[in-house]
């Protein structure tokens, strides 16, 4: 047992390390950043931007260092300098990018004219790094300063401001969606082909085939626009909490930020990541039921004797869930991820949103810390749902 | 398990050998590096002599612009676009010239060209041109089978898509084949691609029109951007016509706005007559509003539609709560320049101008010092050698042999030593009375000073610092500045306010390298505005309160706060009384949902002519 977890553990450094490769080098190669239009700008005439103004920026956002340089910044917060042994600097004189590159047009034999770095005017050396800022490093819990949506501040305070709303948009959708989703599959699987399964799988089609987006904008127009023109009770159309008091009709008063109005503004997302992952969820735990009902297994517990609760609860849900739990432990890297269009259409403020607004600012500390975590997250659910195998399944060993 | 273990430290192995790959070259001499560059320079010189000097086959013909233009229905394009706008709005969100038609320096209907929609008359030039229409045939040829095809670039943005469809069709109605483009934005408007590399037929772009016009980079001679000048300027059309390269010049080089008035007259009379570019439309301004909210009135040219917030209000509320798409990422606008960092520091910090139906009017300052009120001087200043001046391209530089200058009577002549005399201006920038921090110090001398610190030093992570460079003294006192320009600055916007206030009794110790990245600058500064900023909750919102101190007035509304939406959910969020104001940042236009609710009485809306505005550019060479 320990040496599988070490072995194990040892895997998820591995692919950590390939993945956190990965995600800088993708993300350095994207087009944008901070550089980007900064050339077109220099033309007007009050706001001119000058060679040396480049060179500050780049160095600004450390654009200036090599891409190996950049990452062991990002993932240790080193090297920050010459290394000094007994007084002595070593490595002084290490190029470790370059501050004024030389940038030439080239035709190309396509006859187009391409911009490449042909040489470098002004090197930045190792001792350069001295007393420039930098993250402590990711390895060490510091994500480093965002570029563009918290300006210079740290990506960790962003992803702060964010998770707590995630967390109880896609913590309680996916509680409310295990509870109502599971026994809807296990009811639809033991009364197969009757009308409740027909509606019930009838409408789990229906969920799993409406867009998100157009499913919550009708949800809003049913739930809030109109029952608000039309004087009935109704709940809040966007929004985690609303900034003036209201009144609902039979629900009365609401304060802005009070409890009542928090949870009011939950209805309409929640209700809506629930019933999608409803549908998908029930009709999974149907199928499952469905193939361990015909194992012989169930069969003898029938011909046993057994009543018909505890064939299904006991010896058919149990072995049932375990196909099950490989989806269900891939919700934990959900829970910080959040959900893009759910948060989009209601303006919920997770991090779905922050994820989406982080890539297309370009702001790459950011989505780099995400997809960082990301990639934990999702190796711990691999490691746990291994584990949770064996607790549900004895014929599994972790050995 | 021995397997695994060889297989993770072959991963490692291979790992350290792409980042020993990916490393920087050995460390180089200076020298070799120098060489390495002059080898470059010399090949791209070769190839660039031949560069963009053959006229365009097909568009350097006048008649096949002048017809381009007269099948162009501009009116239509902006039906595509703006479906629920009214034909009345349409008509005056056309483009005759590059300055829109409710702009100081228009030059008048009456003076230029203008080429109404006559799809005949552009048939009848084309035909002139050579470009017949065979019997059956759909579009046009000349006597070599050449048929009259162009290639039309633009961004992907479904906005470009809807009018370019339209107006592909329009020139298929005169019998020219249009071949379009979409490419991404990022390489339409790359630094080294796109237009900045003149790569196209046709373009389709915006600008943005502002109170000043500008135009110098866009269509004088000398900023024709080719391979071989690192291609400097904006004028990717290649248009060079004398008159109207010296009147543009003239217009933004000189300080008589009566002078730049006919300047820019020649300069629009010229751009008609040729056709480097066929302008289109202004784009939309739109706002939708709640129905009990009045007080605003958003005005062309002049984007912070909140300078008069103080007077806004809300029928039954003391609340009034602005829907933003973006949050901005800092209060620190020397490093953010985000539209909606501007907006939401202009409710607590307001600008010291405004720039409302495309002129300048005083805000924070008692008057725009012209030379006209006497509130600017520009004097005659005798230079010497190793003084810093603006030479004539407008750069900064030393003041020695060789270097050319505008001497004070407008001629361009090049030093040679002794003195030169220059023109200097000094302008007096007068603070309006009463002005107070929210903690309730006064505004003071060195509040300003700690502006003018901040903005000029480089540590700040300021993006800019030209116009510190263009400065020759800046002398704050208790209620204003006197601001010396270098000798030579001779910018038409000499008048407008230049340097932040800072409070200096919170900040004046903190270092300008920590500004950036300290909350009190970034995330709680002190207001002198209106409104002070009592709240800012990330990703949520940002929550205003009336500030007691300032000189104005109580606001009619005590709390203002800006609310972080989607644009998916704008529209409900509007609907559903969570928000009250959408601008024109986040709304494209008038949908068909805010048309249906403004019928109902449950909002407002407002379409205005914005400043941006989209124009076909025409290459007239070829590479």
């Amino acid at each position: 047992m320990t040496a599988y977890f070490i072995r194990r553990i040892f895997q998820m450094i591995v692919v950590l390390f390939i993945s956190a490769i990965a995600t800088y080098a993708l993300l350095n190669l994207a087009p944008g950043g901070p550089l980007q239009g900064l050339r077109q700008i220099q033309q007007g005439g009050r706001f001119q931007i000058t060679e040396d103004d480049i060179a500050r920026i780049r160095a600004q956002f450390e654009l200036d260092l090599s891409l190996q340089y950049r990452f062991t910044r990002w993932l240790v917060g080193w090297p920050t300098g010459p290394i000094v042994l007994g007084g002595t600097e070593y490595f002084s004189d290490v190029v470790v990018g370059c501050r004024k590159p030389v940038e030439s047009e080239i035709l190309n034999d396509e006859g187009q004219y391409e911009t490449k770095v042909t040489g470098c005017k002004e090197v930045v050396y190792m001792k350069d790094l001295v007393g420039r800022r930098t993250s402590r490093g990711l390895l060490r819990g510091d994500f480093g300063l965002s570029w563009r949506l918290l300006r210079d501040r740290p990506v960790s305070d962003l992803i702060v401001s964010r998770l707590p709303k995630t967390i109880q948009l896609i913590g309680l959708s996916t509680l409310l969606s295990l509870l109502i989703g599971i026994p809807l599959g296990v009811y639809s699987a033991v009364r197969q082909y009757s009308k409740f399964d027909y509606f019930f799988t009838s409408l789990a089609f229906m969920g799993s085939a409406m867009p998100t987006f157009f499913f919550g904008i009708i949800m809003i127009l049913l739930f809030s626009i109109l029952p608000k023109d039309a004087g009935w009770p109704y709940v809040p159309a966007g929004l985690s909490e609303s900034v003036r008091g209201y009144t609902i009709p039979l629900i009365g008063e609401v304060a802005a930020g009070s409890v009542k109005d928090r949870i009011l503004h939950l209805v309409l997302p929640v209700a809506v990541l629930t019933l999608v992952q409803i549908a998908g969820w029930s009709r999974f735990v149907r199928a499952s039921m469905l193939e361990v009902m015909r194992q012989d297994y169930v069969r003898t517990a029938r011909a046993k004797g057994l009543s018909e609760r505890v064939v299904i609860l006991k010896h058919a849900f149990r072995n049932a869930l375990i196909p099950f739990i490989t989806i269900v432990v891939f919700t934990l890297p959900g829970l910080f991820s959040g959900a893009i269009i759910t948060e989009s259409i209601f303006a919920w403020p997770g991090m779905g949103r922050l994820y989406i607004l982080a890539l297309g600012d370009s702001d790459y500390p950011v989505a780099m810390a995400i997809f960082f975590i990301l990639a934990v997250l999702t190796v711990i659910a691999t490691l746990l749902r291994d584990v949770l195998y064996t607790m549900v399944d004895p014929r599994i060993r972790l050995s | 398990m021995k397997n695994r273990i060889l297989l993770i430290l072959g991963l490692l192995v291979s790992v350290s050998m792409i980042l020993s790959a990916c490393g920087p070259a050995a460390p180089a001499e200076p020298v070799e590096v120098v060489v390495t560059q002059e080898v470059i320079v010399t090949e791209v010189v070769e190839v660039e002599r031949e560069a963009f000097t053959t006229p365009h086959p097909i568009l350097s013909d006048l008649k096949v612009r002048q017809a381009l233009s007269y099948c162009t229905n501009k009116s239509d394009l902006l039906a595509s676009v703006y479906p629920l706008t009214s034909e009345e709005t349409r008509a005056d969100l056309v483009m005759h010239t590059f300055i829109p038609r409710d702009h100081w320096a228009y030059a008048g209907d009456a003076n230029v060209t203008i080429y109404a929609y006559d799809p005949d008359a552009g048939r009848a030039l084309l035909d002139e041109a050579g470009w017949t229409l065979a019997e059956g045939a759909t579009f046009r040829n000349n006597a070599n089978g050449d048929e009259l095809s162009l290639k039309f670039t633009t961004t992907s943005a479904a906005f470009r898509q809807t009018w370019a469809a339209i107006w592909e069709q329009q020139m298929a109605d005169c019998g020219v084949r249009i071949v379009r483009l979409h490419a991404p934005a990022s390489w339409w408007f790359g630094d080294t691609t796109g237009v900045a590399r003149r790569d196209y037929e046709l373009g389709a772009f915006a600008w943005v029109g502002q109170a000043d016009p500008g135009g110098q980079t866009l269509y004088a001679c000398d900023q024709i951007p080719f391979p071989n000048n690192g291609w400097e300027g904006q004028n990717a059309m290649g248009w060079c016509n004398e008159a109207a390269s010296t009147n543009i010049k003239l217009a933004n080089n000189t300080l008589v706005k009566d002078e730049r008035i006919a300047a820019y007259a020649v300069t629009q009379a010229e751009f008609t007559k040729d056709i480097p570019s066929i302008p289109l439309f202004n784009r939309t301004e739109t706002f939708a509003y709640n129905a009990g909210l009045s007080g605003i009135d958003p005005q062309p040219g002049e984007p912070y539609y909140t300078y008069n917030v103080s007077e806004w209000t809300l029928e039954g509320s003391d609340t009034i709560i602005m829907g933003f798409t973006q949050e901005p990422a800092s209060l620190f606008t020397l490093v953010e320049d985000a539209f909606v960092a501007q907006l939401a520091y202009s409710l607590f910090r307001p600008n010291q101008s405004t720039g409302l139906n495309y002129d300048f009017q005083a805000q924070m300052v008692k008057q725009l010092p012209t030379i006209e009120n006497g509130g600017t001087t520009n004097n005659d200043v005798e230079v010497a050698e190793g003084a810093k001046v603006v030479d004539a391209n407008g750069e900064v530089v030393d003041l020695a042999p060789g270097v050319k200058v505008k001497n004070a009577a407008g001629e361009e002549v090049e030093f040679t030593g002794g003195t030169v005399v220059m023109k200097q201006l000094v302008s007096r920038f007068d603070l309006i009375d009463g002005l107070t921090w929210e903690d309730g110090t006064p505004v003071t001398e060195a509040d300003l000073e700690l502006g003018y610190k901040i903005a000029c030093d480089p540590e700040s992570g300021a993006t800019s610092f030209i116009t510190c460079d263009k400065t020759a003294a800046a002398e704050f006192s208790a209620n204003g500045y006197v601001q010396t320009w270098l000798p030579g600055v001779q910018d038409p916007t000499y008048f407008l306010p230049v340097w932040p206030i800072y409070p200096a009794h919170q900040l004046g110790d903190v270092p300008a390298a920590q500004w950036a990245t300290n909350p009190l600058v970034a995330e709680s500064p002190l207001a002198y505005g209106p409104y002070k900023l009592v709240e800012w909750v990330k990703g949520e919102k940002m929550v205003f309160a009336a500030n007691e101190f300032w000189p104005g007035g109580a606001p009619a509304t005590p709390n203002i706060v800006i609310q972080i939406i989607t644009p998916e959910s704008q529209e409900t969020l509007l609907l559903g009384g969570e928000i009250d104001i959408l601008d024109s940042t986040s709304l494209v236009g008038l949908t068909e949902t805010l048309v249906a609710a403004e019928g109902e009485g449950k909002i407002k809306t407002l379409v205005n002519p914005s400043a941006t505005w989209e124009h076909i550019d025409i290459s007239l060479f070829i590479r």
